[in-house]
């Protein structure tokens, strides 16, 4: 093949998302008028062109590449109005042109290269190495160890995009790129010299090795295209800045593509995008800063100025509307300030810099909260995309659209919160729609808590925690956020491949939950979400799991689980249906796994601490069940604790839970529980053991212990009895059990302390010591409460 | 030279003869400088203009000297607001010597600003001799301002009443000031402009208008947070009031360094690793006064000490800097030390025995 070729093809550089180029891109089409249009993107998505410019696809879009082998691994390609590449393709189609992509495919993109994936960047994009990581999920570590090196390794060169924009006194590469490309009213062909010169300048500092196999393979596709007869005046060629750079310098290795590996089995489609997550990809393409200002500028045909001037104008009217003073006097003075500081810092015309730092100067009086508050968000935007009817889109997506519309949640890329009424049907409707979502793990819904009250600070933790099943089918109101982003979409693609529609995803997720249950209680879990997410066919799977695992289980948190769980939908009246499955089915089964769990309960006690630590948790639930639902052998249950409480071969912890249990549910009396801790906490015994069991009985509820006189009379008799020697290995575990005692406990233990030793007349001075604490107190609170009142003040 | 403070336009002539020799940039009317000198004057220079080395007067953001600048080659008023001692009147004074080449002319705000002061006032002997006549008339620095076409500084505007304040907004607007007794008006010259400067500590006592404060552009001065940055900064001054006053020592740079890393850990309530929380103290603890303190330990050390500035001379000037609004902050500065200095080393060792043996009651 001849290269020569190539320096006859009208090669235009462009930067992605970069709205000079794009306006450059187009006269320099105009003038040339080429009758095929090569553009940079994967070439076997060229067949998803014609839906790009279809009038229903509305950008942002992005060509969303998946494998489909079963790998992790997707990769987006976005597209803006004002991307050239959007404007080439849509060039074409307007004056009857060909367009085609000829960048490497989709399956070579994604396909594992030297410890990470070939991917689609370029060169003169700083940052590009990292934007796209997080996309290609690594599984294995060694993978994910390369990659992290192959950064280090690379990390001089992304400095030389900082380095290239401190060398002309701009703070950062975005300002750097923004003064020196985007501002200047460029002629198309004074623009390519710029931009090829800057790529050179790049070029020159090394590049990788994929970068330059995939500039011979697009310089290959443009010269098939050539022997195919086309004349190579009549192509243009719209590509990265460095590749274009590299076919006008000749500078291109045609033998280089074979080192590119084989591609991976990948399906491609056109996903919806939106702007808040063209700016997250900062590095991948220029102005994503802040793309509505940049779409503004494209609408007023590159004109930056009027963008300004349109924003500034958005933002006064935003002022007035929250009751800030703000006049057109304003607004001309922060357009002016805006010049003119572009003027100083020899710019052809104002930036976002410039637009942010002179409207904190004169709009906000010097305050930069408004601006970082809304003006930078009204910069980025929060549209999204459409895509047109023709590209079919899978009947999860279908699903999840007809939903969102018909229940009126929120489509757009910005969180939006609101509150579900859990006593009618549609939005017991809307509730499993989210919970099947949340289930099949598509991202798009946040829970937040049961009340709007919550909806504030604290809910801001989020899911983090595993949320507990009950907890969502006790509730009459369920806080909800939501947020559209294209992982919403890419999501509902991928998981095709489980179902078709979202039942069926979250019937094959918990179904597969189900074959993996350890234990009852696995299973117990499964049915719980079965019922929150209405999905009959697992509700009885997951009940005979639990039937069949019961039978054999010898965990006790587990059984524990399981009863809990059974037993929950045995007395829950509420707002879901639980399809067929009546309480001739559920009673046994609790019964069944509360009598296995009673029977288990000794072995389960033995253990050191750590061992014992779940067995606790399982003992209080056992102990809540027994004392509530009538259909549970109560009698078993104290026997058993009792049992535990007694015996001096179990873990003394559990002893000391066991009796405490039993003391709050007034199975023991007064008598019995200070002869029990008399002779636990007694001299004879081992004081470890002791500490032990006081930990395991304070943890129960502390209020009444050391609200009990006998009690506290034996606490004190033990501690004054421990010998010096033994105290110092004593303490750990004493430590432990009285910092579970809170201020009002400590006073009630202290009271009875002192009366114990009758020395009641000092207990003025004690007093005042707790005065001390609690004024401390009253100090954080009113605190909290200025901060609460400022937050109110700043919302009126 | 027996002056102890030169004003900035007698102390950088050279830097500003410099500048102005070299700089062929367009000026707007009236300045000695065009924006970019001003801005090099302001921020410094790596390498020397016209063979003299321009010294940084601020270090901080350039991007907020730039926008401060930009304003007052506008029709707009600047108004620079922080808290106390970060360099406000500091700023305002360089940017007057720079571009008007005088940073005279100046009112300080008070409480008992009179519209006198801020307008004209008369020579009484000769106005009953002789009636209203130019020779009576005492004009304010505004109105010299607007004569010659330069800067006025106005200090602590909003300790000032708002008749003052009012009275400001016509100057500002109409750019000119009536004398109905003579009958006639003084109109601002090319160049006239106004630096204001305003404390947020201050905010509610005399809020500004509405009115007001349409005239004026807003730039905020920050508080330093970067701890080497804060470090320069103090050792610099420090450095150049030890020239002016002719009295101390110089201070161990590790000494500044504990020094400036305990204001800002106070400052933030939280230490610089973010793991222990620290009691604030009510007073302000500024950059200025971190380095008055530093240089007042200077002077104990030269005068009370060996001549060797030890941790012993900071904890005493630290003493009177912190203790300022109410003994609680000498309690602060107490557990601070108890619970973040105790457990450092190097100089913070001597630092924290010397403090347990000055503050301790």
């Amino acid at each position: 093949m001849n290269l020569d070729l190539l320096r006859s093809v009208h090669v235009f550089p462009i930067r992605h998302h970069s709205p000079r180029s794009s306006a450059a891109l187009r006269a320099f089409l105009e003038h040339t008028r080429p009758s095929l249009v090569l553009v940079e993107g994967p070439h076997d998505a060229t067949h998803l062109l014609a839906a790009l410019v279809d009038p229903g696809t509305k950008p942002p879009v992005a060509i969303l590449g998946y494998r489909v082998d079963g790998e992790q691994g997707s990769s987006l390609w976005p597209f803006a109005t004002y991307s050239p590449e959007y404007v080439a393709v849509k060039w074409a189609a307007e004056r009857g042109a060909r367009a085609e992509f000829i960048d490497i495919a989709i399956g070579t993109a994604l396909a594992p290269h030297e410890g990470e994936v070939v991917g689609h960047e370029d060169l003169d994009d700083p940052g590009s190495e990292e934007s796209w990581a997080p996309e290609h999920e690594a599984d294995e570590p060694a993978a994910a160890v390369a990659q992290v090196q192959e950064e280090e390794e690379e990390a001089p060169r992304v400095n030389v995009y900082q380095a290239c924009a401190e060398a002309r006194g701009f703070r950062s590469f975005e300002e750097f790129w923004e003064a020196s490309f985007e501002a200047p009213a460029y002629d198309p062909s004074s623009f390519r010299e710029a931009l090829i010169a800057y790529a050179d300048l790049v070029r020159a500092e090394g590049d990788r090795l994929v970068h330059r196999a995939r500039d011979a393979f697009m310089a290959r596709q443009v010269l098939e295209r050539i022997e195919q007869g086309i004349a190579p005046e009549r192509i243009a060629v719209v590509v990265g800045a460095a590749h274009a750079a590299a076919f006008a310098a000749g500078d291109v290795d045609l033998s280089l593509d074979e080192c590119l590996p084989a591609p991976v089995p990948v399906a491609a489609t056109l996903i919806p995008y939106s702007f808040p997550r063209l700016a997250e990809q900062l590095g991948y393409g220029a102005g994503n800063r802040a793309p509505r200002y940049y779409q503004r500028a494209h609408d007023a045909g590159c004109d930056f100025q009027r963008a300004t001037l349109e924003v500034l104008v958005e933002f006064t009217e935003h002022l007035r509307l929250r009751g800030f003073m703000a006049s057109l006097a304003d607004t001309i003075e922060a357009y002016r300030l805006a010049v003119r500081l572009a003027d100083i810092r020899g710019k052809a015309g104002p930036g976002l810099d410039e637009v942010r730092e002179a409207t904190i100067a004169t709009l906000c009086r010097g305050d930069a909260a408004h601006v970082d508050g809304f003006l930078w968000p009204a910069m980025i935007g929060k549209s999204v995309g459409h895509v047109a009817s023709r590209i079919g889109r899978t009947s999860l997506q279908e699903e999840f659209w007809r939903e969102v519309r018909a229940r009126r949640l929120p489509a757009s890329d910005a969180p939006e919160s609101f509150t579900l009424q859990l006593t009618n049907e549609t939005e017991v409707g809307t509730s499993i729609f989210l919970h099947r979502l949340r289930i099949g793990e598509v991202p798009y819904p946040t829970y937040l808590g049961t009340q709007r009250g919550l909806g504030g600070r604290a809910a801001r933790a989020k899911q983090d925690a595993a949320l507990d099943t009950q907890a969502f089918l006790s509730q009459v109101n369920e806080a909800w956020e939501a947020q559209w982003t294209p992982a919403t979409d890419v999501a509902l693609v991928e998981k095709i491949v489980l179902g078709d529609t979202l039942e069926q995803v979250v019937t094959r997720a918990l179904g597969e939950r189900l074959a993996n249950a350890g234990g009852a209680g696995d299973a117990a879990d499964v049915l719980l979400d079965a019922v929150l997410t209405s999905c009959p066919v697992t509700v009885s799977a997951a009940l005979r799991a639990c039937d069949r695992l019961a039978a054999y289980d010898d965990d006790l948190p587990s059984l524990a689980r399981t009863t809990s769980n059974v037993s929950y939908l045995v007395s829950f009246g509420s707002t879901r249906s639980r399809s067929s499955v009546g309480d001739q089915v559920l009673v046994p089964l609790a019964r069944k796994s509360f009598d296995r769990a009673v029977l288990r309960v000794r072995q389960a006690c033995t253990g050191d601490d750590e061992a014992v630590a779940p067995i606790k948790g399982a003992l209080r639930t056992l102990h809540d069940l027994a004392t509530s639902r009538p259909y549970l052998d109560q009698q078993a249950w104290a026997e058993a604790a009792r049992d535990i409480a007694e015996t001096f071969t179990v873990n003394p912890a559990c002893s000391g839970m066991c009796c405490g249990l039993l003391y709050l549910a007034q199975k023991l009396d007064e008598d019995e529980v200070s002869r029990i801790v008399g002779l636990r906490l007694g001299a004879i015994g081992e004081p470890l053991a002791a500490a032990s069991f006081l930990d395991g009985f304070l943890e129960v509820n502390a209020l009444v212990m050391v609200k009990s006189r006998p009690v506290v009379e034996a606490l004190d008799a033990f501690l004054a009895g421990i010998a010096p020697e033994r105290f110092r290995e004593t303490l750990p575990v004493l430590r432990r059990a009285f910092s579970r005692l809170g201020t009002t406990e400590r006073r009630y233990l202290l009271e009875n302390v002192l009366v114990a030793r009758r020395i009641a007349d000092r207990a003025e001075a004690a007093h005042i010591v707790l005065l001390e604490q609690d004024r401390e107190r009253l100090v954080a609170m009113s605190d909290e409460l200025s901060a609460a009142m400022d937050d109110l003040d700043e919302l009126l | 030279m027996t002056d102890i403070r030169l004003p900035a336009e007698v102390k950088h002539k050279a830097e500003l003869e410099a500048l102005a020799a070299s700089d062929n940039a367009p000026r707007p009317p009236g300045w000695r400088l065009s924006p970019r000198a001003v801005e090099t004057y302001v921020m410094g220079s790596d390498t020397p203009v016209g063979g003299v080395l321009i010294t940084p007067k601020y270090i901080g953001d350039r991007a907020l000297v730039q926008v401060a600048i930009a304003t007052l080659a506008s029709d707009r008023a600047l108004m620079l607001v922080g808290e106390p001692g970060t360099a406000k009147s500091w700023l305002s004074e360089h940017l007057a010597a720079a571009i008007s080449g005088t940073s005279g002319l100046i009112v300080q705000g008070t409480a008992g600003t009179s519209e006198e002061q801020l307008k004209y006032g008369w020579n009484y002997a000769l106005l009953l001799a002789e009636g209203p006549s130019q020779k009576a008339l005492v004009p304010s620095p505004i109105l010299r301002a607007m004569r010659e076409g330069k800067f006025a500084r106005l200090e602590e505007i909003t300790r000032t009443s708002s008749e003052i304040q009012d009275a400001l907004i016509s100057i500002l607007s109409e750019k000119q000031i009536a004398i109905p007794e003579l009958g006639e008006g003084v109109s601002a010259a090319r160049g006239f402009n106004i630096i204001a400067t305003a404390n947020t500590r201050d905010r509610g006592v005399n809020e500004m208008s509405a009115a007001l404060k349409r005239r004026f552009n807003f730039v905020t001065i920050p508080v330093v947070e970067d701890l080497e940055q804060e470090i320069r900064i103090v050792t610099r001054r420090e450095a150049e009031l030890r020239s002016d006053y002719q009295v101390g020592v110089e201070p161990p740079a590790e000494l500044a360094k504990v020094l400036v890393t305990l204001f800002q850990e106070l400052r933030a309530g939280v230490t610089k690793d973010g793991k222990t929380k620290v009691k604030q103290p009510g007073s302000v603890l500024s950059t200025a006064e971190a380095i008055s303190v530093l240089f007042n330990s200077g002077i104990l050390a030269q005068h009370f000490g060996d001549g060797q500035v030890t941790p012993e001379d900071l904890v005493r000037s630290l003493l009177g800097a912190v203790a300022k609004e109410s003994r609680d902050d000498v309690k602060a500065v107490r557990e601070y030390c108890e619970t973040v200095a105790k457990g450092r080393a190097g100089l913070w060792k001597e630092f924290y025995s010397a403090a347990k043996r000055r503050l301790n009651p």
